[in-house]
């Protein structure tokens, strides 16, 4: 392969220029408004602002509400990413068997990445909700109890949890089915030679060779954790009951936009921000390391 | 093989995209705010069916030229929108030299916010549809004018309804135009008092009978739980003020600026208690979400609860769901404790603010608009085709006249409270700045006291430190 190289400097730039634009229109610019803005109080969207130095921070800090949305966010993103990486695992492997019909399970485990979060709310809602929800009734034809899923903290948790890892599954799934029909069938062959049993060969080959798609997902799983659970979150529980599900996303929602608290709101998004290059440059730290990327 | 498996994934494409045009189409989300309700999730149908009249009448009307234009911005879906686009268009019909563009925002919040920021942009909607509880947030925003400095006096005084005209009168100035009112009733299921041996003809007035009515429901098997209604504060709010108390200091919030709110009083803690004793006994039930408006609805429609208290503005969905669901319907007021007598309701719902800033002839054309918008006739045509209730006693005089309330006894209920409702502060409704945060602070030290995981007190204390905080940093942001 030959690398073509343009004769001018300025060519290059000029071919990027249209996404540079974009993106600081779009991005660099409110990212930079959002930083500066953590810096005020300020009232209605931006009406009036009146500089406030580090005071927005340090009010969060000191808020132990806001500490226990910090707690519920990681909780959330920790469960929803191990089970949902997980459970996606293990049905990709099921639907990668040469079965008949394959392609039909696929395309069915797939879909459920094709909706909105709003409408999986809505389809978790009807399903779950107290008083007129099918599973209720189901496990009040079982065993006789009905379950307040959406007034129990411990429930709604749950409820949060289920909907997410379900909504996120097909996600998941594209990318691991891709993997591993990609995977060097030999590794295995050699191994089952070896006397390798099926467990054996799952740990040691399968997901050792997996390894880069799961560290590329369990990122793309973390992010999805943080922000994209705010539909779900908004339609199923509202944060509720008594905070028990307020994650980081939403309670800075509702300061920015119920509460028109734009400042505070803005610190929050920075926080949210430096927690994700964190967590982010732990996994490539360690994690990432281990990732087996020889073919 | 390979060529199978292209075609397949062509086809799995085609779908996928199939499905996420269904579901944007049928992303509507609920918006529910405020004293009632704005888009119902289960009309999608009939919303998207709605859309595209409106949109072959907004691609029929052209402006006409030299028309004065005046943007109207609202929260209204479904119906209502459809028939604000009626009246309006009648409007442009009958004003040739002025263009009313109707635009719907999203929810009650979504368009304060666009209004708020279409204003910084300079360019601020004339006439916009602001929700009770950010009123304060209106004022203190600067942008809008008093509605009285430029309508000519009739338009505003006498003849509107006392309790409407008090809840937008600030600082002895009023301000906007009340459009869209409405207070909590009492909604009851009269096959099920039957079924329990009850008189149908009498609902349940006070707190005490309530706890009685229930106990003979509950306990015959009548129904499994006794009421419901949306864990929301609004019905808090209005149990203060149907007791005579007020919520925030400072006169109610409009003496001066409010700073603290009284969540610790007797009425609050005697409301909660109430509402917890009923919980717990089984009597209460709500969907366990906080301001789920539909949830409530559906424990009443379904029979699971033999009463709802809601809004007046379901009226009209509420007799509908009963001749659906085949029980008969009956209307009350909103209980109230027996030692404290009954004061009244605050009014619910939404007025038409006015923005300043725009030349004389728009100021003008948008102060004529919504003088004719609510208007006698206008009055009665939007409380039939609503069941939100006309503001001018002219309007409900006209109502009577034609028998309304007889043929339609269940819109009387809603009106004959409000009527009696008595003149003072805490009738007029708090105006608090950081009343959006504030409301859910009251409710989640309300959903506190049901899970049992803090006593009526100490939630109540809780709950007011935090208000208190709310409000002072609100007032520090805008002062």
């Amino acid at each position: 392969m030959s690398t073509a190289k343009f004769k001018g400097k300025w060519i290059p730039w000029l071919f990027l220029l249209p996404t540079l634009i974009i993106l600081a229109v779009f991005l660099y610019y409110p990212v930079i408004q959002t930083f500066r803005l953590s810096f005020y109080r300020v009232a209605f969207l931006g009406l009036k602002t009146k500089f406030a130095g580090l005071e927005n921070y340090i009010d969060l800090l000191h808020d132990s509400s806001y500490h226990h949305t910090v707690w519920v966010t990681l909780l959330i993103t920790t469960a929803v990413v191990i089970i949902g990486l997980g459970v996606s695992l293990a049905i990709s492997m099921l639907a990668n068997q040469k079965i008949r019909g394959a392609q039909i399970y696929r395309f069915l485990l797939i879909w459920p990445f094709a909706l909105s979060p709003a409408v999986a709310g809505v389809v978790f809602l009807f399903m779950f909700s107290p008083g007129f929800g099918v599973v209720n009734y189901l496990t009040s034809l079982a065993v006789g109890h009905e379950l307040n899923w959406l007034g129990n903290p411990t429930l709604a948790i749950i409820l949060v949890i289920m909907a997410s890892v379900w909504k996120n599954l097909g996600y998941n799934i594209v990318f691991y089915l891709a993997a591993l029909q990609n995977l060097n069938t030999e590794v295995l062959e050699a191994a089952s030679i070896d006397g390798a049993n099926s467990w054996q060969r799952f740990w040691h080959v399968t997901f050792a060779l997996l390894s880069p798609m799961t560290f590329f997902l369990l990122i793309t799983n973390i992010t999805y954790s943080f922000f994209d659970i705010f539909g779900l979150v908004d339609i199923l529980t509202k944060g509720g009951p008594q905070d028990a599900t307020n994650v980081m996303i939403y309670n800075l929602y509702r300061d920015a936009f119920e509460y028109y608290k734009t400042g505070l709101a803005s610190a929050q998004s920075v926080v949210l921000f430096l927690l994700v290059v964190l967590v982010t440059v732990i996994q490539f730290r360690t994690s990432g390391r281990q990732v087996h990327y020889g073919g | 093989m390979k060529q199978r498996r292209v075609i397949f994934s062509i086809f799995t494409m085609l779908i996928l995209a199939l499905v996420i045009m269904v579901v944007a189409a049928c992303s509507q989300q609920p918006a529910t705010e405020g004293g009632e309700k704005v888009v119902e999730v289960t009309k999608v149908v009939e919303v998207t069916k709605i859309v595209e009249v409106q949109k072959e009448a907004e691609a029929a009307v052209t402006i006409p030229e030299g028309a004065t234009v005046i943007n109207f911005w609202h929260a209204f879906g479904g119906g209502r929108k459809l028939l604000i686009q009626r009246m309006v268009d009648d409007f442009n019909y009958t004003h040739p030299t002025i263009f009313v563009k109707v635009e719907n925002k999203g929810s009650y919040r979504d368009t304060l916010n666009a209004a708020i920021l279409a204003a910084q942009q300079g360019n601020p909607p004339h006439i916009v549809q602001i929700f009770e509880v950010g009123s304060q947030l209106a004022l203190d925003s600067g942008i809008f004018v008093p509605f009285e400095d430029n309508a000519p006096a009739w338009a505003h005084t006498e003849d509107l309804i006392p309790g409407v005209a008090d809840y937008y009168n600030f600082g002895g100035k009023f301000y906007s135009m009340p459009w869209n009112s409405s207070n909590p009733i009492l909604y009851y299921n009269k096959d099920i008092f039957r079924a329990a041996g009850l008189d149908p003809e009498k609902p349940p007035e006070t707190f005490e009978e309530m706890m009685t009515v229930c106990e003979q429901i509950v306990s015959s098997g009548a129904a499994k739980n006794c009421v419901s209604w949306p864990l929301h504060s609004w019905f808090f709010e209005q149990w203060m003020a149907n007791m005579g108390a007020e919520l925030a200091n400072n006169g109610n919030g409009r003496d001066a600026r409010a700073t603290e709110v009284y969540l610790t009083s007797d009425a609050a803690k005697q409301i909660v208690t109430w509402w917890k004793e009923m919980y717990d006994k089984g009597y209460y039930a709500y969907s366990g979400k906080l301001e789920d408006w539909d949830g409530a609805d559906a424990i009443f429609v379904s029979g699971q609860a033999a009463m709802e208290i809601t809004s007046t503005s379901d009226v009209v969905n509420r007799q509908r769901d009963a001749a659906e669901n085949g029980f008969e319907l009956g209307t009350g007021y909103l209980p109230y404790p027996a030692d404290s007598g009954r004061h009244g309701v605050i009014v619910g719902g939404a007025s038409l603010w006015i923005s300043g800033g725009h030349p004389d002839n728009e100021m003008k054309a948008a102060t004529e608009f919504v003088t004719w918008f609510t208007n006698i006739e206008n009055a009665v045509r939007w409380h039939k085709g609503t069941g939100y209730f006309p503001i001018r006693k002219s309007s409900v005089d006209v109502l009577e006249k034609e028998d309304w309330f007889d043929r339609n006894p269940a819109y009387r209920a809603a009106f004959d409270q409000l009527l009696n409702t008595k003149p003072e502060r805490a009738t007029q409704g708090a105006v608090i700045g950081a009343f959006p945060e504030v409301r859910t602070i009251i409710e989640q030290a309300i959903e506190k006291v049901l899970a049992g995981q803090a006593t009526v007190d100490e939630a109540l204390q809780e709950a007011k430190q935090k208000a208190d905080k709310a409000i002072q940093d609100y007032n520090k942001s805008v002062e």
